[in-house]
């Protein structure tokens, strides 16, 4: 494959524009169906990340890169699954604050934990040496199928909450979403619906960790930061926390914007890249945030449109 | 089926209390809702009504006390142990007192939600949204035309319709005790003909219908029996031309010249 | 908004007391416990009062403000700003700075969460929009005070003996400051004729209306309150060690934890609670060797409480 007309930050520009979908679109099924606000993006994808990385470096596995890749992105996803049905099992009863709070201390702990136990994680100084679960000679080409992979695992990810939507179990967060008491009364567990989302929303941030632990090919401390969770939240709210494609156009306007077209095609003085740029954009995906949920907090979409898509579904009726 | 007359399924209230800061709401030694089709519940505001409604279902904790659920030919349920969510698989169902419904969703939504099993709600249930209609349909088609919702495609938009759905969602849940909470509060006169007939067919079916309501020609049309509180306390339970006559009623409640 | 409970039945200051006592006698005998209490009372005294000043403003407007980490950073940058440039000293620069972020503080309140409120956003959208301005300020205010950590340029601090152990003044004056201010802010809700429009507020905001209270200017009254104990812990967060634009944020999930499991026992409990979480803090440190497991022990134990004993969803009452 000749790749000599893409830049290798590009790849990179457009692996982050994918991946922070694939949070959005998680996002989007916490918080725009079933109205839990996740402050903690960072950390079930972190635990994913690190339990990838711990798991592909600290074992001695008696078989090839593919299979390893897979073993060890399976147990990325299952513990990422498990803090989602964890952490969703102590905010179950709680009210928006301590959702807040939930959420934020684990991503807090995943940090704690990632940075105390040096061991097995490198701590602060970090740890190299995770690779590309195939073999075709250049990195260049290496990078952009995983750019390829990464976008296919998204838009299995874009296909599954598309379908929630035209699903009982979609209707069932919807619910429990907009009036969790009137859920209860009509015999739903309003607990065991928001523990399901959780895990299976969890799990799914944490596969999305393991696969950007092979595109960045090790593990670092500084990756688990708020600006994780802060890009998710600020393109999803700016799309539309209610529909599906809210995350998409989210990105595209804020991550795609700042980190492809504003870093390769608008001519900025030398250094700006490195320090004014990074904290402008995260000052606007904040001000953004503010600004779309006081004057239009339906985002740039608009309300779920549920009575177009029943609809579709049952014209007939 | 049910069939006899003492085979209703029956709820036993006992010694349950609550308070709210301090003030006493609901205290009830002994009741049986249930031995017979239809019972009103009647009181002055403030009486304890919607309070022990909501005791019965558990949505609010109790103070003290036992709730027990009896159908015939199946073993007791303590309900007073047992959480709001699992009330409706136990076929114990309550309309709402105030006006309340899922944004967003349609009103075949909020029908189909009422009928949905919970193995079809699993994040990868394969089944699609048709294969619940299908099984529920006609039962779901004929409470929405029986009451009149021409466009169940849409969200409901007026009180009153919201109110309707609130009792079509009950409905579908097929109750063995049904509670209702001011069920024709704001509904136009053909509507609470069609809620009353609705009623009268469940109770003849052998659900016992349970209801609170201020407007008193419901209760005394449909009741077999009026139980009668104030003050959180149960004082008077009778066939309704006894207690319309009874003099700590009409001073209390009805007022003078209203029988 | 559960209602003020200041006054609870177990009297908290009787248990403080109780604790108070305990801890001068452990103090007294053994040199592990003298180094806890008086590392971690000092040290930790911007906890308290950063705790404080959050409650107030949670428990009088509802309003989990996480953008309150801000008015902590905006406080300490106010004062290393006129520490360096004028060369005032700590002590000159604690007032104004403190008052500034009192400003900032009240800043904020008219110019987006009120606002908000008057558009009918939700509670949820309220939270979110607090991260998302402490976001913004967290970043937007390395442009206005420069990229790099700044340190006050302060003479190296007297130390004196406390049960042996060597404290500087500068953090003595903070545990003082903070116990003062406490006292005098828990003293003015509860006693002066303002205090009992502002609880009337919290607890009934269509009967105080009614009742001839001023919302707006009792409102601005406790966003500035709550402003100047963050900012001033911020002062006290930034002398200890030094300033940058995430000083507040850092601090938040300790503030957040001690605000919503303290706040259970009132306002006193918050005190209670800040306290008892520094000496944890240091304690758990010094056994260690690593601040960073006693934060995860305190993290895991608070959300175990939270869990347990916190506020529950209360509209299940409604059907």
């Amino acid at each position: 494959m000749n790749l000599d007309w893409l830049d290798a930050f590009l790849i990179f520009g457009a692996f982050k524009v994918v991946e922070i979908m694939g949070l959005g679109l998680l996002v989007h099924l916490q918080l725009g169906l079933t109205r839990v606000a996740n402050f903690g993006v960072v950390g079930f994808w972190g635990v994913g990340l690190y339990a990838f990385g711990v798991a592909y470096l600290k074992v001695d596995w008696p078989f090839g890169d593919l299979y390893q890749f897979l073993v060890c992105a399976a147990i990325a996803t299952i513990v990422a699954a498990a803090a989602g049905l964890v952490v969703g099992w102590l905010i179950s009863d709680l009210d928006d604050d301590g959702t807040l709070v939930g959420t934020l201390g684990f991503a807090t702990i995943v940090v704690i934990l990632a940075t105390t136990q040096q061991g097995l994680t490198g701590g602060a100084l970090g740890l190299g040496g995770l690779g590309f679960p195939y073999d075709f000679g250049r990195v260049k080409t290496h990078e952009f199928t995983w750019l390829l992979i990464t976008t296919a695992v998204v838009v299995l990810i874009f296909a599954y909450a598309w379908r929630v939507h035209r699903t009982p179990h979609g209707r069932l967060l919807i619910a429990v979403g907009a009036n969790e008491a009137l859920a209860r009364s009509l015999g739903k567990s309003a607990t065991a619906a928001r523990l399901r989302m959780m895990t299976v929303t969890s799990g799914a941030m944490g596969l999305l960790g393991a696969m950007h632990g092979v595109m960045v090919r090790s593990l670092e401390i500084n990756s688990l930061d708020v600006s994780v969770t802060l890009a998710a939240l600020a393109a999803l709210i700016l799309g539309g926390t209610a529909r599906v494609f809210g995350a998409v156009v989210g990105v595209l306007l804020t991550v795609a914007l700042f980190d492809i077209v504003i870093q390769f095609y608008i001519p900025i003085p030398d250094g700006w890249n490195t320090q004014a740029l990074p904290v402008a954009r995260e000052a606007v995906f904040g001000a953004a945030i503010v600004l779309m949920l006081i004057f239009r907090p339906q985002g740039l979409l608009g309300q779920m449109r549920r009575p177009a898509l029943m609809r579709r579904l049952h014209g007939d009726w | 089926m049910v069939t006899g007359e003492d085979l209703r399924p029956q709820i036993l209230v006992s010694d349950v209390t609550k308070s709210f800061s301090g003030r006493v709401v609901v205290d009830v030694d002994e009741l049986v809702l249930g031995d017979v089709p239809v019972e009103g519940l009647l009181g002055p505001n403030g009486a304890g009504k919607t309070t022990l409604m909501r005791l019965i279902m558990h949505s609010i904790p109790l103070d003290g006390g036992t709730v027990t659920l009896s159908r015939p030919g199946e073993r007791d349920v303590l309900l007073s142990a047992t959480r709001t969510s699992q009330m409706a698989g136990l076929g114990v169902v309550k309309s709402t007192q105030v006006i309340t419904d899922f944004e967003h969703l349609t009103i075949l939504d909020s029908a189909l939600l009422a009928v949905t099993e919970a193995r079809y709600e699993r994040p990868f249930a394969a089944a699609a949204d048709r294969t619940v209609r299908k099984r529920h349909e006609d039962e779901i088609r004929h409470w929405l035309d029986y009451f009149g919702f021409d466009d169940p495609l849409a969200v409901a938009l007026s009180g009153g319709d919201k109110k309707l759905l609130d009792i079509v969602r009950c409905l579908l849940l097929q109750p063995a005790v049904l509670l209702l909470d001011e069920p024709t509060a704001g509904l136009s006169e053909d509507h609470t003909e069609r809620v009353k007939a609705a009623v009268r067919q469940l109770a003849s079916r052998g659900t016992s219908v349970v209801i609170v309501e201020h407007d008193l020609e419901v209760i005394w049309d449909l009741c077999d029996e009026v139980i009668f509180m104030a003050e959180g306390k149960v004082l008077l339970k009778d066939n309704p031309a006894t207690i319309r006559a009874n003099p700590t009623v009409v001073e209390s409640y009805l007022g003078a010249g209203s029988a | 908004m559960q209602a003020l409970q200041i006054r609870r039945r177990v009297p908290v200051w009787a248990v403080s007391v109780a604790i108070g006592v305990v801890v001068v006698v452990l103090a007294a005998l053994f040199d592990f416990w003298a180094t806890t209490f008086v590392v971690g009372a000092t040290e930790n005294a911007p906890l308290v009062l950063a705790a404080f000043g959050f409650a107030l403003l949670y428990r009088l407007t509802g309003l989990l403000n996480v953008a309150y980490a801000e008015t902590i950073t905006l406080g300490a940058y106010f004062a290393v700003w006129m520490n360096n440039s004028w060369g005032l000293g700590f002590y000159v620069v604690l007032v104004p700075a403190g008052l500034l972020a009192g400003v900032l503080s009240v800043v904020t309140y008219l110019a987006i969460f009120r606002y908000a409120k008057g558009r009918r956003v939700g509670n949820l959208e309220m939270i979110v929009i607090s991260f998302g301005l402490s976001i913004f300020l967290q970043h937007a205010l390395q442009f206005v005070f420069g990229y790099r950590r700044r340190a006050f340029d302060i003479p190296p601090p007297n130390t004196i003996e406390v049960f042996g152990v060597g404290v500087s003044l500068f953090r003595l004056l903070a545990l003082a400051s903070v116990a003062a201010l406490t006292t005098i802010v828990y003293q003015f809700i509860q006693r002066t004729s303002y205090g009992l429009q502002i609880r009337a507020l919290a607890s009934n905001e269509g009967l105080a209306q009614a009742s001839g209270v001023r919302p707006l200017r009792v409102t601005i009254l406790i966003w500035f309150v709550a402003g100047l104990c963050g900012g001033l812990a911020g002062v006290f967060y930034g002398a200890g060690a030094s300033v940058e634009s995430f000083l507040g944020i850092d601090e938040l999930l300790l503030i957040l934890l001690v605000v919503l499991v303290g706040g259970i026992w009132g306002l006193l409990g918050v005190v209670v609670v800040g306290m008892a979480t520094g000496v944890a803090l240091t304690g758990i440190t010094l056994e260690y060797g690593n601040s960073l497991y006693a934060e995860l022990v305190l993290v895991v134990a608070f959300l175990g409480v939270l869990k347990f004993r916190g506020r529950r969803l209360t509209d299940a009452s409604k059907v």
